[in-house]
């Protein structure tokens, strides 16, 4: 369980999150939206720990997220960044072993390996197993990160930017990966999106962010409307019903 | 993968036989055997030079891989930022400040513990402050890095002349050594320093292969990143303490052998890289060390050469990367 | 990071050279150049009285033959050779830096240095009683060879990232100044070899160093292209449109700033920081139109060696320590203070003045003392 209280963060002069407060539903997923530059990476890196906030803490599990011990918190809790350039000379199967660090330190067991092989398999790698990291194209590169995550096997996921570097086949298949985790595995995942209406087919929830501060956070009805939309983004927008299910389209 | 790590064991353990060879050579290249007392005395002069250019390479060649992949760029060394010049200087302010006839001056081993002491120091605050001002640019920190090199030299030079004009000369090589001037009063504590540093850090060393993943993801993984990098650098500047104690500064080695390691072993494994740049160290050192003795009759020093092949190295590895 | 530089800092040279010529009332422009000569002129008088041997106003007027013969024979050449030095090195630095589109271009960072030092230790080597001239004269074609080639070089890869050219020329001088090593352990010249590796002004005497009066019309030409200078700086393209002959411009400068450094290095020996900090530091206040920063750049670059000349003299006196030396620790200092300057203003830094990028390095010496 995740609270989300009071983060404030500030770079130099400029407020990048401004008093942001929110409680992250369990076993749902969340996506955070907005334009550029409305401070969702930033709380993001909070939630993970990656990013100090200058005032405010998040509450996971009912303590604060830096007294916990890193170890045990990367058994709970996985972030996948939009930066992941290494120069080392690694392959991909060896990249999702290192989502087993956390448990076993470098040996891994045979029941490591398997979560390993399931992981690199939901990723559809199979075939890229041996190959090097840096030899891969970016979507593919980006699709084995996403199972060394899986490997990782925390009741938290944090993705930022998934989708960013994916083709639209490898983008959809990533989302209903996602939607699995959630639905058949009974993870938490929390995503940072720039593609609406991923967020509004595939998640629960929709925290939208503006300024640095939090505009709306609702479940996918209470976001996806015309107006709310148009507020956030400040273009026009439609909503329409596919499946049950609110898709925008924006002009 | 199993097959890489098998494939890797067999080109470390050649390596290992070239180290025993180069050794082995080393010592009994053009020896007297006939002459009993000839044949001690080549081996009471060798075998100390030969033992400080193993500690030397296995330093450097530990220090730079370590330096490599916490920085995350592989054209960098901590003595092509300066760490070593960095540490002549210290030597030489220490005899400086307390005096040439002082106990800190005369006494190896213990002005050695106190130039560590201090090396520790200073270094940790310079290149964290370095890095940081930064942004871990790499190129800046390079550039940055050849100026401290030129500064800390100056400086030292400055401090030399200063203590006594006229023995200048003298005084440098009895404070800087150099393979022609090696320091071997120091094999019993260095080797003890280096084994007290590797049990000090061992879990640090084996988060290594982590924290190539870059800082988000080591963190992700549960490292104490902070931390561990703190501890990481520490040991770095100790080990290149060690090696310009032994040998004197030797720029482009590290540079060399790491990459020469990474490029044959291709693996994120740093127990196999370490071992990889340490054997390189080693073959370098006394392979080039005995070519300078028998076939320049120690006319051309071997840091010569390495500051020749090492910078056109350096000029390629620059050139590939901005390539890639 | 710094993408497309070339590009930006042609449309901003161009920016500022209207700038200048429009902006600046004529007094301002000169105020600086006014200071600065002055500045110079008293430190000069300082520097003549500052010796181990007694010399003063009254025993000068008075006609003390030994103390105007300190004068004429040590003190005079000293004061002579130091400005010389100071505006050849400057002018030098500010010329490659100009033609090459790149401010951390200068004789230390662009291999001449290393290169003059090998052309002397060939002289050295085949000529063995060789005369300063001809030792000049190697000097001055190894130099010229060497600057070429290091251009030719980063002309032919183009860097995206402008810290690159100084560690591409800095290793190149590396490469080079190990070569010359190499050359002097295995000749056994390394001790004569020595006097031209550390700069110094100690062994300056009537009669050894006249050579660098050489600086004297180089930096007269200079000055007379300088246009041409600013204009090839923009581009080749650029320099087409308005007829000026890129390469031809491009291969004059070169040689005339080479030829600057390498009567240096013959005299006094290899002295870092100088043609890298200076013009930079000018550029700052004064912008990128050569014609409008030349005669300052030099005047400052006389006094910045006079300065350090003056400190090199004093500390350990009556020892003197070589001005590489105080060049090397104030050099480096500066710079980095420069480089940070730029790292955390960016481009900022371009609006207030000009010169944005700064660096150095005196690495191109080879290292003999790591023997």
């Amino acid at each position: 369980m995740m609270k989300i209280n009071n983060l404030i963060k500030k770079y130099g002069e400029k407020t990048v999150v401004n008093d942001v407060s929110f409680e992250i539903p369990k076993g749902k997923v969340i996506s955070m939206i907005g334009p550029n530059g409305a401070g969702k990476s930033t709380v993001m890196g909070m939630i993970s720990r990656l990013i100090e906030p200058d005032t405010g803490h998040v509450e996971f599990h009912g303590q604060k997220l830096h007294h916990w011990k890193s170890k045990e918190l990367s058994k709970k809790l996985a972030i996948l960044t939009q930066s992941n350039n290494i120069q080392m000379k690694l392959t991909v199967r060896e990249l999702v072993t290192f989502g087993r660090f956390p448990y076993c330190g470098g040996r891994t067991t045979k029941e490591d390996e398997q979560i390993i092989d399931k992981a690199i398999s939901y990723m559809e790698l199979d075939e890229f197993e041996d190959r090097f990291i840096d030899e891969l194209s970016g979507g593919q590169r980006q699709r084995a990160y996403i199972a060394m995550v899986i490997a990782q096997d925390t009741e938290y996921v944090l993705l930022d930017e998934p989708t960013n570097n994916l083709d639209i086949y490898h983008a959809t298949n990533l989302m209903k990966t996602v939607r699995k985790l959630c639905d058949e595995l009974g993870k938490t995942v929390i995503l940072v999106l720039h593609e609406i209406n991923y967020a509004a087919f595939y998640s629960d929830y929709i925290c939208a962010f503006v300024n640095g501060e939090i505009a709306k956070f609702g479940t996918v009805e209470e976001i996806m409307t015309k107006e709310t939309l148009s507020d956030i983004y400040k273009v026009d927008f439609e909503i329409m019903n596919i499946h049950g299910k609110p898709l925008s389209i924006y002009y | 993968m199993n097959k890489a790590i098998y494939a890797n064991r067999k080109k470390l353990l050649s390596l290992f036989i070239l180290v025993l060879l180069a050794s082995a050579l080393y010592m009994l290249v053009e020896v007297n055997f006939a002459n009993e007392k000839l044949f001690n005395y080549a081996m009471k002069i060798r075998t100390p030079k030969l033992i400080v250019m193993l500690i030397a390479a296995f330093a450097i060649g530990g220090a730079s891989i370590v330096f490599q992949s916490i920085i995350n760029n592989t054209i960098v060394t901590p003595c092509l930022l300066g760490m070593n010049s960095l540490y002549s200087l210290i030597h030489t302010a220490v005899v400086f400040f307390v005096g040439s006839g002082s106990v800190l001056a005369v006494n190896a081993n213990l002005s050695f513990v106190v130039d560590l002491l201090l090396m520790g120091l200073i270094a940790t605050i310079i290149y964290s402050y370095l890095f940081k001002k930064t942004n871990h640019n790499v190129l800046y920190v390079l550039l940055i890095g050849t100026v401290l090199t030129s500064f800390f030299t100056s400086i030292q030079t400055t401090l030399t002349r200063v203590m006594d004009p006229n023995e200048y000369d003298t005084l440098l090589t009895s404070l800087v050594a150099s393979f022609n001037n090696i320091n071997s009063e120091i094999i019993v504590l260095s080797l003890v320093l280096l084994a007290a540093l590797i049990f000090w850090l061992r879990k640090d060393l084996a988060l290594l292969d982590v924290i190539t993943l870059g800082k988000h993801q080591a963190i992700n993984l549960g490292v104490d990143y902070d931390r561990c990098i703190r501890r990481l650098l520490l040991g770095v500047t100790l080990c290149i303490a060690v090696a310009t104690a032994m040998v004197g500064p030797i720029s482009f080695l590290g540079l060399i052998i790491a990459n020469l390691s990474r490029q044959l072993l291709k693996t994120y494994r740093h127990s196999q890289l370490i071992l990889g740049s340490t054997f390189f160290g080693m073959i370098v050192l006394v392979g080039g060390q005995m070519i300078v003795e028998h076939i320049f009759t120690y006319s051309v020093p071997i840091s010569v050469f390495i500051t020749v092949s090492g910078g056109l190295y350096f000029l390629y590895l620059l050139l590939k990367n901005r390539r890639a | 990071m710094l993408l497309y530089l070339g590009i930006e800092e042609k449309i901003f040279k161009y920016e500022l050279a209207v700038a200048n010529q429009e902006g600046r009332k004529p007094m301002k422009k000169h105020l600086s150049t006014i200071i600065l000569l002055v500045l110079l002129l008293a430190a000069s008088l300082c520097s003549l009285f500052l010796g181990v041997l007694e010399m003063n106003v009254s025993g000068l007027l008075s006609g003390n033959l030994e103390q105007i013969e300190t004068l004429l024979i040590s003190r005079l050449p000293r004061l002579l050779a130091i400005i010389c030095t100071g505006i050849g090195l400057s002018v030098a630095g500010l010329i490659m830096q100009q033609l090459c589109m790149n401010k951390f271009v200068s004789p230390s960072t662009g291999a001449t240095i290393s290169s003059a030092q090998l052309g002397i230790l060939v002289a050295l080597l085949f000529m063995p009683n060789s005369t300063l001239w001809s030792r000049a004269f190697f000097a001055f074609i190894a130099a010229i060879i060497g600057t070429w080639l290091f251009v030719w070089f980063i002309q032919k890869i183009t860097f995206k990232e402008a810290v690159m050219v100084p560690l591409i020329g800095i290793m190149f001088g590396n490469v080079i100044g190990g070569i010359t090593s190499f050359l002097s352990y295995k000749y056994e010249m390394t001790q004569a070899l020595s006097t031209w590796l550390v700069g110094s002004f100690s062994s300056i005497l009537r009669g050894q160093y006249e050579l660098v009066y050489l600086t004297v019309p180089l930096v007269i030409i200079a000055f007379i292209f300088a246009n041409h200078f600013n204009i090839v700086g923009m581009g080749k393209d650029f320099s087409q449109n308005l007829g000026v002959s890129y390469n031809t411009v491009l291969f004059m400068g070169l040689t005339i700033a080479a030829v600057l450094t390498a009567s240096v290095v013959v005299v006094v020996g290899a002295i870092s920081y100088i043609g890298l900090i200076v013009p930079n530091l000018i550029a700052m206040f004064k912008g990128d139109k050569i014609e409008g920063t030349l005669i300052d750049t030099a005047l400052f670059g006389a006094l910045f060696v006079l300065v350090c000349d003056m400190i090199g003299r004093t500390v350990i006196a009556p020892y003197e320590l070589p001005i590489e030396l105080i060049v090397g620790i104030l050099g480096s200092i500066l710079f980095i203070g420069l480089l940070f300057y730029r790292l955390k203003n960016g481009r900022k830094s371009i609006r207030l003045g000009s010169a944005n990028n700064n660096t150095s390095c005196c690495n191109c010496t080879p290292k003999l003392e790591e023997n």
